[in-house]
């Protein structure tokens, strides 16, 4: 306790009654739960079947904001000191949520330049949509893409920043959207010369070219190999293409790789670039242009494909195009290729197939560049794919339709040695098909799907990733084989489990009886965009192993057999909306990176500080830390308090616990440690009895086996919970009837506050849990392991992310003191819970454990009692 | 692989309710949706259109209401509080050309007085955003059901 305070409190008697300083501490506490539960409100809405805009991410910060700050507020009321460094960690803070907020597509990295290995949909912005998504077959699906990187539109930015470019484009393309088709000569023509010609001629930042350079040259393994320089603007390949409108050069050496780079920057100015981009109203955002530099893939074979080719007869198919040598002449379409025409289905039938004569093909020239030269004569009139690289391209290309949720326009090579490369992957726009079925529908709408398959389940559910899916379910008992797992079916299984995050780039879709949309393989089945049902009821008692259905996780609803129209709907959407890449998905991610995450762990460790505060969530586990060792130094100092000063409990368990006496909760008689008997608190009194007497401390991590049996293994508790200095301190506030308990053991957070007395209808508990840095799948196996505990013992439960909150009332005392009894054992048997919960059969068996456990526990209990 | 239909939906009449509207009823229920927020739009419509409803959607008041001009639906959906318009006063509109159409509201906050000035008017429910999708297909299916009860009785 800082001098300074103690003669604060020494000069001004009679000093803040105490009372009023606990009841201050009281409503910190509460609003550390509001704090908590706007918190795990918007961690839901990241899960499935939530319609939430702009606005709601507006209100829901400003009033986490506003909270935080009264937090920071309070504990400077408390300690009546001004905390200025936490205040301006919270501003910091603030400022980026804010930022965030503001949809001024703050770059999350401020790199110029980006590996392909780190990119994904995340770094759009930074990396452009066409890297984005190489960066997303690469580093999400997994699937070779060529080496390389991305010189950021971050770089861009500031190029044109210096070269005093910027404002001048936007200026140049707000004036020609508000002029558009005013008459014949509309200076497009002109305004794009002049802007090309500013960027070939502008000066680069020295720096820039030199790590651009340096960078190229490793990746060409000092000119070993040749690089290609692709375009990757805001805008290309997302909702509009812009295929073919900016430049991308090929076979490009390290020394050449800057003139490249400014060519395809300047490419973003040709004229018909620009005019694609009015015509298409593209004029409320700024241009800017990523450019990806990557390894060229000497390409035995190389082509296009598209996922869905309606035809007007037959179902859709896949058609790929192909030929010898590199891809750029099949794509420019300047040389014949031979066309496949295949099933969308496996094994993706062979329906039709056109072999042409290919004379010519691209090839690299080892000095730099590409040129033509002549296929080998008994290449020429032999189809340039096997049935084997069909089926391959088949498979790959409806993996990233369903994980792009859209057809696509697919670039690829196989090279000399054999293996498939992705180079490109863009959404291909699909015409949506009117429905025939019938006919008064179609009249009053063309677009709506009609669906007359008979309906197998409907209206139960969680939605955690939403999507359409159609294919043969594949029944998995608890704990089956997953290795024979066929490709293209849906998972129908009771639990949700993280171990099915290894089959999940093979099936098309997931239902669950139980599990929650907050959960790891909800987490994983989201990264991936596989449609997923949790929580669907008796989804396993409906559905047959093999049984054709198709699911609809937004509608709740399952149809038996394959609906054409809804699958064909879901694609060929007009807007090819995702939600997963709409603004409002990616700022709510954007913004809880920087509320969610907890990086302030350890408060005894140096770096437990204002300054190293990153996020909402730090700081109000620091101030929570701060408050609650702030009431325990004022009440050893409090003039009020003096008499009955904090003491400490000697515990049979190492709980490091101070205790602060209202009134009557310890013998009169206690000195400054206080054991077991001495406490009169009731509340308490039955919780360290179940905290103790039942054994639950002590009990090891165990490993439960395939066959349920339980085989001993003695596993050390980590550390972190097994040092008590770890635990800082913790503290109970008590009265005879009332306890309020703070307690941090390890990075499991519990609170319990009760009133247990002889008024029946005051009579009430409530037990919060929270965890700290486990991973997410223990966390959330624990909170609703925990949840179904309480809810044996008739509390209502709520689960908000990883926090658990369990409240009972009006019961009588022997009942209410029962309940604390149990939660003593479910402090003591949570300690090491992370360690156990590895699997959902875990943690089935620690619920029975557990209620086993505490039941013969409590007969001791009440025969020592009544004894 | 081959699907016996027989057996499969005699399955289905076993199960719970939840029949599309498509299959259980000729005549497909329309909605119209207002919402200045795009993507309330962009949601809701896709998702209302695959249960089987005849969706359209606006993003803009005036257009709304050129549209109501010209015909009536059985469902409308409208945000309160837009840019530009009151929700209140396209929701008097809609109820004087149309009594029996009836109208959700979403709405970002609801206060009592706005609840009581729109249940005045004819509100069927509100919605708060957020809303679960769940939760709005549930409100339209009481309106189905209160309609078809309205018609046949």
């Amino acid at each position: 306790m800082a001098l300074k305070d103690t003669l604060f409190w020494w000069r001004k008697p009679p000093a803040v009654p105490f009372a009023v300083l606990f009841k201050k501490f009281k409503s910190i506490l509460e609003r550390n739960n509001q704090i908590l539960e706007i918190m795990g409100d918007m961690g839901d809405k990241l899960g499935g079947g939530y319609i939430f805009d702009q606005q709601y991410l507006i209100e829901s910060c400003e009033k986490l904001g506003d909270h935080v700050f009264k937090f920071v507020s309070d504990l400077d009321v408390l300690c009546q000191t001004k905390n200025v460094p936490l205040f301006t960690a919270f501003e910091r803070v603030q400022h980026q949520i804010q930022e965030e907020l503001a949809g001024r597509r703050v770059l999350s990295r401020s790199d110029h330049i980006l590996p392909i290995s780190e990119l994904t949909h995340a770094l759009a912005d930074e990396g452009g949509n066409k890297m984005a998504s190489i960066g997303d077959m690469r580093n999400i699906l997994d699937y070779p893409t060529p080496d390389g990187f991305v010189v950021t539109t971050g770089a861009y930015f500031d190029v044109m920043e210096r070269a005093g470019l910027r404002d001048r484009v936007v200026e140049t393309v707000t004036r020609l959207c508000e002029t558009e088709g005013e008459g014949e000569d509309d200076g497009v023509e002109e305004v794009a010369r002049e802007l090309q010609e500013a960027v070939l001629s502008m000066p680069l930042p020295k720096q820039l070219e030199k790590a651009i350079v340096q960078a190229a040259r490793k990746l060409s393994e000092d000119g070993h190999q040749l690089l290609a320089v692709r375009s990757s603007a805001w805008g290309e390949d997302g909702e509009l293409s812009f295929a073919g409108m900016h430049d991308s050069v090929l076979g490009v050496t390290p020394k050449d790789v800057i003139p490249a780079y400014r060519q395809v920057l300047a490419s973003l100015f040709r004229e018909r670039a620009l005019r694609y981009r009015i015509h298409h109203g593209q004029c409320h955002e700024e241009p800017a242009m990523a450019v990806g530099i990557i390894l060229m893939v000497d390409a035995h074979v190389s082509g296009g494909l598209y996922t869905y080719v309606q035809s007007k007869e037959s179902d859709p198919h896949i058609v790929v195009s192909s030929a010898w040598g590199l891809g750029k002449p099949i794509v420019d379409g300047s040389i014949e290729t031979d066309t496949f025409m295949l099933k969308r289905d496996p094994p993706f039938e062979l329906v039709s197939q056109g072999i042409c004569v290919k004379d010519a093909q691209m090839v690299l020239d080892p000095s730099g560049g590409t040129r033509i030269e002549d296929v080998p004569e008994a290449l020429r009139e032999v189809p340039s794919l096997t049935p084997a690289q069909i089926t391959t391209l088949c498979e790959t290309a409806m993996n990233l339709e369903r994980f792009f949720k859209r057809p696509l326009d697919v670039e690829w090579a196989f090279a000399k040695d054999g293996g498939l490369t992705l180079l490109q992957a863009r959404p291909l726009p699909l015409e949506p098909r009117l429905n025939v079925a019938d006919e008064d529908a179609s009249l009053e709408s063309q677009e709506a799907p009609i669906i007359d398959a008979p309906v197998i389940f409907s209206g139960s559910g969680i939605p955690a990733m939403e999507g359409v899916a159609s294919g043969p379910v594949r029944l998995l008992e608890e704990g089956g084989d997953l290795s024979d797992f066929p490709y293209g079916a849906i998972l129908v299984t009771h639990n949700s489990s993280p171990r099915f995050a290894k089959i999940m780039p093979k099936c098309k879709g997931i239902i669950t009886d139980v599990g929650s949309a907050t959960g790891h393989m909800a987490t994983v089945a989201r990264e991936l965009r596989v449609p997923t049902l949790v929580s669907a009821g008796n989804a396993t008692k409906l559905l047959k192993d093999g049984q054709i259905i198709t699911l609809d996780t937004a509608q709740l609803t399952v149809y038996d057999g394959a609906v054409e129209a809804l699958c064909h709907y879901e694609l060929a959407r007009e807007d090819l909306f995702v939600f997963e890449e709409t603004q409002e998905y990616r700022t709510l991610k954007r913004v809880l990176k920087h509320i969610t995450p907890l990086t302030l762990l350890d408060p005894k460790d140096d770096s437990f500080s204002p300054e190293n505060v990153k996020t909402l969530h730090d700081i109000v586990r620091y101030v929570h830390q701060k408050a609650v060792e702030k009431l325990i130094d004022l009440s050893e100092s409090h003039q009020e308090v003096k008499e009955s000063v904090p003491r400490k409990l000697i515990t049979r368990v190492p709980l490091g616990l101070t205790v602060i006496d209202l009134e009557g909760g310890l013998h009169a008689e206690a000195g400054e440690e206080v054991p077991e008997e001495d406490v009169l608190c009731l509340p308490l009194t039955a919780l360290l009895s179940g905290l103790c007497d039942t054994g639950m401390w002590e009990t090891r991590a165990v490993h439960v086996d395939m066959g349920s049996f339980m085989s001993s293994v003695t596993r050390t508790l980590p550390p972190s919970q097994s040092d008590p200095k770890r635990m800082g301190r913790n503290l109970a506030v008590v009265s005879e009837e009332y306890l309020n308990l703070h307690l941090r053991l390890g990075y499991h957070f519990t609170v319990v506050d009760a009133y247990i007395g002889r008024s029946i209808n005051d009579n009430t508990i409530m037990f919060r849990f929270m965890g700290g840095v486990t991973d997410f799948s223990r966390r959330s196996r624990r909170a609703t392991l925990i949840a179904a505990i309480l809810e044996q013992f008739d509390f209502v439960t709520e689960i908000k992310g990883d926090m658990v909150t369990g409240r009972i009332k009006k019961h009588p005392i022997p009942a209410m003191l029962d309940k604390m009894f149990m939660i003593g054992g479910l402090i003591g048997y949570t300690r090491q819970l992370d360690a156990l919960l590895d699997s959902e059969e875990a943690s089935q068996h620690h619920l029975e454990d557990f209620l086993h456990r505490i039941a013969t526990a409590k007969e001791t209990y009440h025969d020592h009692k009544y004894s | 692989m081959t699907t016996n239909t027989a057996d499969s939906s005699a399955q289905s009449s076993a199960t719970q309710a939840g029949q599309t509207p498509a299959a259980t009823d000729r005549r497909r229920t329309s909605i119209l949706l207002l919402d200045d927020e795009p993507i309330v739009c962009k949601r809701l419509k896709p998702f209302f259109q695959k249960a089987g409803y005849e969706v359209e959607a606006y993003n803009v008041p005036s257009e709304a209401l050129a549209k109501i001009e010209t015909r009536g639906f059985d469902v409308v959906i409208t945000d309160l509080k837009m840019e530009g318009s009151d929700g209140l006063t396209f929701l008097s509109k809609v109820k004087a050309l149309y009594p029996d159409t009836d109208v959700i509201v979403i709405t970002g906050f609801a206060t009592t007085e706005v609840a009581r000035e729109s249940f005045q008017k004819g509100v069927f429910d509100f919605v708060t955003k957020p809303f679960k999708l769940a939760d709005i297909l549930d409100c339209v299916r009481r309106i189905e059901k209160k309609q078809r009860a309205r018609r046949e009785g």
